[in-house]
């Protein structure tokens, strides 16, 4: 009698729906075992895993958040490694599709609600507040600011006319039908928005994390991850 | 003269009746359950009968073939539950007062002395004697200037010594202020005293109709 | 206590407050409606009332959202003449009231059915008229099932956490109640913060018993 391979249990970034979801149908083809995808805000997850929750691999969407499970010992030694990289955009709902040439044209009067992951916390509002503050505009568009609990609901905000504009990742915002990009943050005027990954110590299954890891970094992991908008380590 | 054609279905219990009644104070007398208190229901517009005719001299209240169903409020007729009812949020007065009829009324001073009540007041209701809460609750009926008075066994919740007072005051009420009154017992004796004419009620039916003999 | 926590505790009791007044006249003539009428739909109308009790919050929130939302059927209507509802304290309002409706009505309801309708009859044989016979009888006599009834939904709203957040956010300053910033405040780690709001949630959870029951208390030493 065959045992069938223990799942993984992957908690991961909200904005690694999509691209984690095609990688699991990939993993599971190749090698018959079942990864369990918990998404949500990065902050959140750190804290559920220090917590002591049962997660084989976690991903997170910022160096902080992985930082934080490191130093409460809950990260494999040795496991930490750079999954991918995103960018930064601003999106409006379709309807009023247009282009900012400048950031500071969020500051028009027309826009009344920004939906940004809370900068307090969740990786893209974090990455959000730091180019504003660069840019020295932070303090005149925090009062506009609605802060939602993860990236998808900021998207979700703006999908459902809710919100004037929204801070997303540059893989969110083609999955959502009724927005469009109306700003690219330039990479070089804010931190490189980076997704480490390690193997996490409260799980059941480590090796199979190791295992998930090994596949994700290197090819076909790095193809799906590529096709989704991502950028990879070279 | 007081028309009760009465055909009433209620929780199975059927209530049939066909009288023509006339006195100043008209006494239903029956066994518990025989449906007194439903005909005073009847007539006060609490409960509706599925057909007939209840009227007061030539004024209508209820007739069914008329498509007349006058509500209680407008019907001018005075109730008295035969636990007084009096509502239990009011002072005294406030409950004597509450349907106080501007104008065509017995002055508040007058009814309160015909039923010996002057000294109640402002107090509240808490704490008064059946025999109290009994005449306050026909001062109270009799302050909205009705064109009759429904008692319901004005005297089961009143001790049998303080008894000797209410018939009394309802003698006086019957003879000075000239309200008809329907007076509903299960007391033969207790209604000769004070009737003028019986109905006899058993079961829903009416078994016995007729002016008092003097016996 | 620091000045954020000063102005989630005065906010959140302001919006309850607001939502308890708005839902008072609304619930006690629902209550009474069901208590003392019988008409085409009512059994729906109950259920209706009820569901917000048993449904999850979120899901009630979500409801809430997609019917006030700018693209919604009333928030589309109210958007052209330039009113926003989601994401503003109105929506913390709505989503309260909506959540503590049910718990007035009952209680009210009972409050009604207790009055024994005798009383309201023999007031309709002294000529009162309905509504007369509704303000100065059945109101009274139903008057502590209905302060009971509200100071339920009063402390229902205080805690009042999925269907807030989904219809009105965690806007700093503006729509962050105290059970909102309770989790907010634990997802970004300010733990600190986070237990001085909870010490004021469990102070008010102790205010509303104790004064809950002083009025039980009070209702017994009258009788």
């Amino acid at each position: 009698m065959r045992w069938a391979p223990e799942a993984v249990v992957v908690f991961a970034a909200s904005s690694l729906t999509n691209v984690l979801d095609a990688a699991a149908r990939a993993y599971e083809r190749s090698t018959g075992v079942t990864l369990l995808v918990n998404v949500g805000a990065s902050n959140s997850q750190a804290r559920q895993i220090i917590d002591g929750a049962p997660a084989d691999v976690f991903c997170s969407a910022d160096e902080a958040q992985m930082d934080v499970v490191e130093r409460a010992g809950k990260i494999a030694p040795g496991t930490r490694l750079v999954l991918a990289f995103n960018h930064l955009v601003v999106v409006v709902p379709k309807e009023r599709a247009r282009r900012l040439s400048a950031i500071a044209e969020l500051l028009d009067p027309s826009v009344r609600r920004i939906a940004v992951g809370d900068p307090a916390a969740v990786p893209v509002g974090v990455y959000t507040r730091q180019y504003l503050e660069r840019a020295g505009l932070w303090a005149r568009i925090q009062p506009r600011l609605v802060p939602t609990l993860n990236v998808r609901a900021a998207l979700s905000a703006v999908e459902a006319g809710n919100a004037d504009a929204a801070f997303v990742y540059a893989t969110d915002a083609p999955l959502a039908s009724r927005v469009a990009v109306a700003f690219e943050v330039p990479a070089d005027q804010m931190p490189a928005i980076v997704y480490p990954a390690a193997v996490a110590t409260g799980g059941r299954n480590a090796d199979g994390g190791r295992r998930l890891l090994a596949f994700l970094e290197r090819e076909p992991g790095r193809a799906i991850f590529v096709s989704f908008g991502f950028g990879v380590p070279t | 003269m007081i028309t009760l054609q009465i055909d009433l279905v209620q929780d199975g219990f059927t209530l049939r009746i066909d009288q023509r009644v006339d006195g100043r104070v008209v006494a239903i007398v029956g066994p518990s359950g025989s449906g007194k208190t439903t005909v005073l229901e009847a007539i006060a517009g609490l409960r509706t009968p599925r057909a007939g005719r209840i009227a007061i001299g030539d004024r209508t209240l209820f007739s069914s073939a008329d498509g007349i169903d006058l509500p209680a409020r407008d019907r001018r007729v005075g109730y008295v539950p035969q636990d007084a009812l009096l509502f239990p949020h009011m002072s005294v007065r406030r409950n004597i007062l509450y349907g106080a009829a501007p104008g065509n009324r017995p002055p508040v001073e007058t009814v309160l002395a015909l039923l010996e009540i002057e000294a109640l007041g402002d107090r509240p209701v808490a704490g008064l004697s059946g025999g109290e809460r009994q005449r306050i609750a026909v001062a109270r009926a009799l302050m909205s200037a009705p064109s009759l008075l429904l008692l319901d066994e004005p005297l089961a919740s009143v001790d049998v010594p303080l008894r000797r007072r209410i018939v009394p005051a309802l003698e006086r009420v019957r003879d000075e202020l000239q309200v008809p009154m329907i007076y509903v017992t299960h007391d033969r004796a207790e209604a000769a005293a004070i009737a003028d004419w019986t109905l006899a009620l058993d079961a829903g039916r009416v078994v016995a109709s007729g002016e008092i003999d003097t016996q | 206590m620091t000045g954020a926590a000063w102005q989630i505790t005065a906010f959140t009791l302001a919006v309850a407050l607001v939502a308890t007044m708005l839902m008072l006249p609304i619930g006690v003539w629902l209550a009474w409606l069901l208590a003392r009428r019988r008409f085409p739909g009512r059994a729906l109308v109950d259920t209706l009332v009820s569901l917000p009790l048993v449904m999850p919050p979120v899901a009630t929130g979500l409801i809430l959202l997609k019917i006030l939302g700018r693209r919604g059927p009333i928030g589309s209507l109210l958007a052209r003449s330039g009113i926003d509802i989601v994401f503003t304290w109105k929506a913390v309002v709505i989503a309260m009231m909506v959540m503590g409706l049910p718990l007035l009505v009952r209680t009210a309801r009972t409050g009604f059915e207790q009055v024994s309708r005798r009383y309201e009859d023999i007031a309709e044989t002294l000529g009162a008229t309905p509504s007369r016979v509704f303000f100065t009888i059945s109101l009274p006599l139903a008057f502590r099932s209905i302060v009971a009834g509200a100071l339920l939904a009063f402390s229902r709203a205080i805690g009042e956490f999925g269907a807030t957040i989904m219809v009105a956010g965690a806007i700093p300053g503006r729509t962050r109640t105290l059970a909102v910033a309770i989790f907010t405040m634990t997802e970004a780690g300010d733990d600190h913060q986070a237990m001085v709001l909870l010490a004021i949630a469990v102070a008010i959870g102790f205010a509303a018993v104790i004064f809950t029951n002083r009025l039980i208390r009070h209702d017994h030493a009258a009788n």
